[in-house]
């Protein structure tokens, strides 16, 4: 079930509206348990949620490509007027753009996560559901799959990317700022970020759980995942890292042996 | 291995890697950790724990399953056509009758003609903007396959679903009082479509086996013929679905927006004055894209103006929500103490992440489906060719010969991903060590 404990935990941290238009893993689970429904129902399920996930990931497209330029034009809009000036109204401008692109990037990503986890899910119900009635229902099924909407996420990837090259562009080198400022303006626009932060990392979370390698790893399972590199994070203060570092492992866990050491 | 050592190796780790990307580890500039800890501690604690999401649809719905599983126990009539009308709630909603236009478009189209490595960066951003308009796409076969290959109008296609309406599975619970229309429904779908479907399976497989392996290859060609096409033509092909399949008189095709096609979109609205004084079917007009109805128009149309006119907060007003108390303190805490910069940057840097590695994913799965796919072909021509005699022997030896094949493939997999993983790495480091 641990698939199934990690998608909940990230439909839990995933923003409101996102809420239930993730696969009914757990219950499409169950529902296969103890008779198996037939084939042409099971399907039909499937179906269902499949439309489900094309109808929502189409549409937070639109709403993303409209977003796109929309962020694009204020940004130019504010070059424009500015220039490389230092004044406090750019100052204050380019924060929240800054903010802006960063929740934007984030949002993204987790559309694309959803549609990730989703078809992970999809697939795992399928072997399931095979290994239950000795079918052979997951392969051509799996081959539709890859072709809905929903799986494809090559628009959305590409304004990521986009977005990564922009934020080097519109983020200073790493020098000392005059953070006090800026920390006024912090809090009243916290909400979102922390929000999209703490998707993201329940996703990763999920996904190096994924790549662990269960006991059923077969042919079609994922190879392990390599964070070596490229890991979660880095920042400056010690106790944020401290933090994530948390986040990392089984959570109620550690906390009880972190307060035993503080 | 303890916590604090397995913490100091992974400190090592990020000590690494904020050096690789040209920071100094700092001391910090706050004095008060241990309390912003503790108080991190506890939003960990009420966030994770496992708190289920109080939904009336999940509540109706887990009831369902408990219904589902005492069949066994309790066969009355009663409780088996109102669990078999629970079944068919699943399947009555958003079938088939949900066709989609396929724009033209979306595959991987010129990365980073933005801001390379100047510092002075923002004039780059003008750039950016200018390029992205003379991105035209001539529409690629890699999405419109999608369209054509149901000879059953796709599989989502379910010709007996009458009555066809938006919204998803949660609103199917809200019919849960009418049961005589799932009764009929029911019947209908088990008698008819049991044999039909388990011989469409068949046939899809073999359809769109060819299908697929054409597809397949097509992304890498559609890379490079794309980029050298500036056609200013934006086509639209609809579902390739049956006739019977109509849209329902109301237009519902679903529309998959582009880019270039919203830029069209923002041409068209200017020229009309602006988002509050254009109509959408004046837009429509100047707009002349086939398959685009008045009613796509409408509604993005709709979108727009609010996305115009309450610019900041995300499109799903997560800004809005309530903050709970502890969350006040912990936002002012998190924020407040690295400086918002360094706060977004670690977002950036933790989003960069998960999209690197849904990448890779992603990649792997299609690949390994891809190989599945191609061994299965192989096994059941070799099937076939050997269904006289020694069948049942030459099967098993052939099958675990090919899984032992496919774990072979997916280490290959692996090696390679990891080394393709591993060069963005180098080329991030090297950009932020030239600044």
């Amino acid at each position: 079930m641990k698939f199934g404990k990690r998608i909940k935990e990230q439909i839990q941290e995933s923003l409101p509206e996102w809420r239930d238009k993730f696969l009914r893993y757990k219950e499409l689970k169950n529902l296969i348990s103890s008779p198996a429904p037939a084939e042409s129902i099971f399907v039909g399920l499937l179906n269902a949620e499949i439309e489900k996930f094309n109808a929502f990931f189409v549409e937070q497209e639109e709403d993303f490509i409209i977003h796109h330029k929309e962020l694009q034009y204020r940004i130019q809009r504010l070059v424009e007027k500015c220039g490389d000036n230092d004044d406090v109204m750019f100052r204050e401008e380019i924060g929240e753009i800054r903010k802006d692109i960063v929740n934007f990037h984030g949002e993204m990503v987790l559309l694309v996560n959803y549609s990730n986890i989703n078809y992970t899910g999809l697939a795992k119900i399928l072997k399931k559901y095979d290994k239950r009635t000795g079918g052979a229902l997951r392969s051509p099924f799996i081959q539709k799959v890859l072709r809905q909407p929903f799986f494809k996420t090559d628009l959305v990837s590409r304004l990521v990317r986009e977005w990564e090259t922009t934020m080097d562009a519109m983020f200073p080198a790493l020098t000392r700022e005059v953070e006090g400022y800026e920390r006024s303006a912090a809090v009243s626009s916290a909400a979102a970020g922390e929000g999209i932060f703490r998707n993201t990392v329940a996703a990763l979370m999920t996904m190096r759980e994924m790549r662990r390698g269960s006991s059923t790893y077969g042919a079609y399972s994922l190879p392990p995942l390599n964070l070596s590199d490229s890991d979660l994070v880095y920042g400056r203060d010690i106790s944020l890292l401290r933090y994530l570092f948390l986040i990392d492992k089984s959570c109620s866990n550690l906390i009880t042996r972190e307060m035993d050491l503080s | 291995m303890n916590f604090s050592s397995e913490f100091d190796v992974w400190l090592d780790n990020m000590r690494d890697l904020m050096i690789r990307f040209g920071v100094h580890p700092l001391e910090s500039s706050r004095t008060d950790k241990s309390s912003s800890f503790t108080v991190i501690t506890k939003v960990l604690e009420t966030t994770m724990e496992a708190r289920p999401v109080q939904r009336s649809g999940s509540m109706v719905l887990s009831n369902l399953t408990r219904t589902t599983t005492s069949i066994p126990s309790n066969p009355s009539t009663g409780e088996e056509s109102f669990t078999r009308s629970d079944n068919t709630q699943f399947i009555s909603k958003p079938l088939g009758q949900q066709t989609y236009h396929l724009l033209s478009s979306n595959n991987n189209g010129a990365v980073g003609h933005i801001c390379s490595s100047t510092s002075s960066g923002f004039s780059t951003n003008l750039h950016y903007s200018s390029m992205a308009s003379h991105e035209r796409h001539g529409s690629s076969s890699n999405d419109t396959s999608w369209c054509h290959d149901s000879p059953h109008g796709g599989f989502l296609d379910f010709p007996e679903a009458s009555h066809v309406e938006d919204g998803g599975i949660g609103s199917a619970f809200d019919d849960i009082q009418k049961p005589n229309d799932w009764h009929e429904w029911a019947d209908h779908l088990i008698t008819d479509e049991d044999p039909l479907l388990s011989t469409s399976w068949n046939d899809l497989l073999l359809n769109t086996s060819s299908h697929s392996d054409s597809k397949v290859q097509i992304p890498p060609q559609a890379h490079q013929t794309v980029q050298q096409q500036p056609s200013p033509s934006v086509e639209l092909r609809p579902v390739g679905t049956t006739s019977s399949s109509s849209n329902n008189g109301t237009g519902k095709a679903r529309m998959r927006w582009t880019p270039e096609l919203h830029e069209a979109f923002v041409e068209a609205v200017n020229s009309l004055g602006g988002s509050e004084r254009a109509t959408p079917k004046g837009v429509l007009k100047i707009m002349k894209v086939d398959g685009l109805t008045i009613y796509h128009v409408k509604s993005h149309l709709q979108k727009y103006r609010t996305a115009r006119y309450r610019p900041e907060p995300s499109e799903n007003g997560s800004s809005e929500k309530k903050l709970t108390p502890l969350e006040h303190i912990t936002s002012l805490d998190l924020k407040g103490g690295i400086g918002i910069t360094e706060a977004l940057r670690l977002q950036m840097e933790v989003q960069k992440q998960l999209h690197e590695q849904l990448e890779i994913q992603r990649n792997l799965q299609l690949r390994i489906e891809e190989q599945g796919k191609y061994l299965q072909m192989m096994f059941e021509k070799q099937n076939s060719g050997l269904e006289k005699g020694t069948a049942s022997t030459s099967d098993t030896s052939a099958k675990s010969d090919q899984e032992d094949k496919k774990t072979d493939d997916s280490k290959e997999l692996v090696s390679e991903e990891t080394r393709n993983s591993q060069e963005p790495e180098s080329s991030q480091a090297k950009r932020t060590k030239t600044r």
